[in-house]
């Protein structure tokens, strides 16, 4: 009930609801390229990433009007990036240069997300109490 | 709940890689040994991977890695002329271990990137994990 209760004042659209999104997808990726990272030099194994039908959800949901917040099923997952090329005869297609790039990518991405919601946090705060918080 | 996110997998590959770096220093030490409790030359060891399912509790599985095996090299060793070796054959002939050095430096240098990548990998982690208690902050 209290959950509730203070999701409420939350707001329900916009850019907090889709940097929360988007967020949830860049720490499930941080985890893909541990996997991938981890499994650089495993024979056979193939390179995974956030499913790139989360990202053309997003889209979908955002264009159409519809509210993030309502959209619980919107859940990012991770699987095989069938983009990636075979690189190696033993069947491993993980790059580990393209790895520490998008492990860096990710990290920028995170850092910024994370002060869109701050950001939206604050300012919820700063409505609250009627004063610039320090 | 995970804060820091892949560091279960991270810490399975290090100590795998650490494993490899520990048979490339074994195979380097025993270079020259003719002499082994089973008989024999000494042989060179390989470190394989294999990846192993890690259970996520958020529905999409990963995989992290382990060592899968460590065994010995089949390959032949070379045959020296020493006939005052003491475990030289009677026709004067030694066989030496099949451990060839350039293999094991670029083996070693290979695990040591490895192992660097990963722990850069978890250096990351750490930023991602602070700037997530920072939220709101």
């Amino acid at each position: 009930m209290g959950a509730i209760m203070i999701e409420s004042i939350f707001p329900s659209d916009g850019d907090y609801q889709l940097a929360r999104k988007l967020l949830d997808a860049a720490a499930l990726r941080q985890n893909a390229i541990a996997a991938n990272i981890a499994n650089a030099e495993t024979p056979g194994y193939h390179r995974v990433d956030v499913s790139s039908s989360f990202a053309a959800q997003l889209k979908a949901t955002v264009e159409n009007g519809g509210g993030l917040k309502t959209a619980d099923s919107l859940q990012p997952s991770i699987s095989e990036d069938t983009q990636a090329r075979a690189v190696r005869p033993d069947g491993n297609n993980v790059e580990i240069e393209h790895e520490l790039l998008a492990m860096n990518r990710n990290a920028v991405e995170y850092e910024y997300l994370t002060d869109v919601v701050s950001y939206n946090i604050k300012q919820l705060k700063m409505a609250i109490a009627g004063t610039v918080s320090s | 709940m995970n804060l820091i996110s892949g560091t279960d997998i991270t810490a399975d590959a290090l100590s795998a890689q650490k494993t490899r770096l520990d048979i490339v220093a074994q195979n380097i030490a025993n270079a020259q040994t003719t002499r082994t409790p089973s008989g024999g030359p000494y042989q060179r060891q390989i470190v394989s991977f294999e990846t192993e399912l890690l259970k996520q509790t958020g529905g999409s599985s990963l995989e992290t890695v382990r060592v899968s095996g460590i065994t010995p090299d089949p390959t032949p060793g070379q045959q020296v002329y020493n006939p005052q070796h003491p475990d030289a054959g009677p026709d004067g002939m030694v066989t030496m271990p099949n451990v060839n050095l350039a293999y094991e430096m670029v083996d070693l240098i290979t695990a040591s990137r490895a192992y660097e990548a990963n722990l850069s990998f978890a250096k990351d982690a750490r930023t991602l994990a602070q700037k997530t208690l920072e939220i709101g902050k």
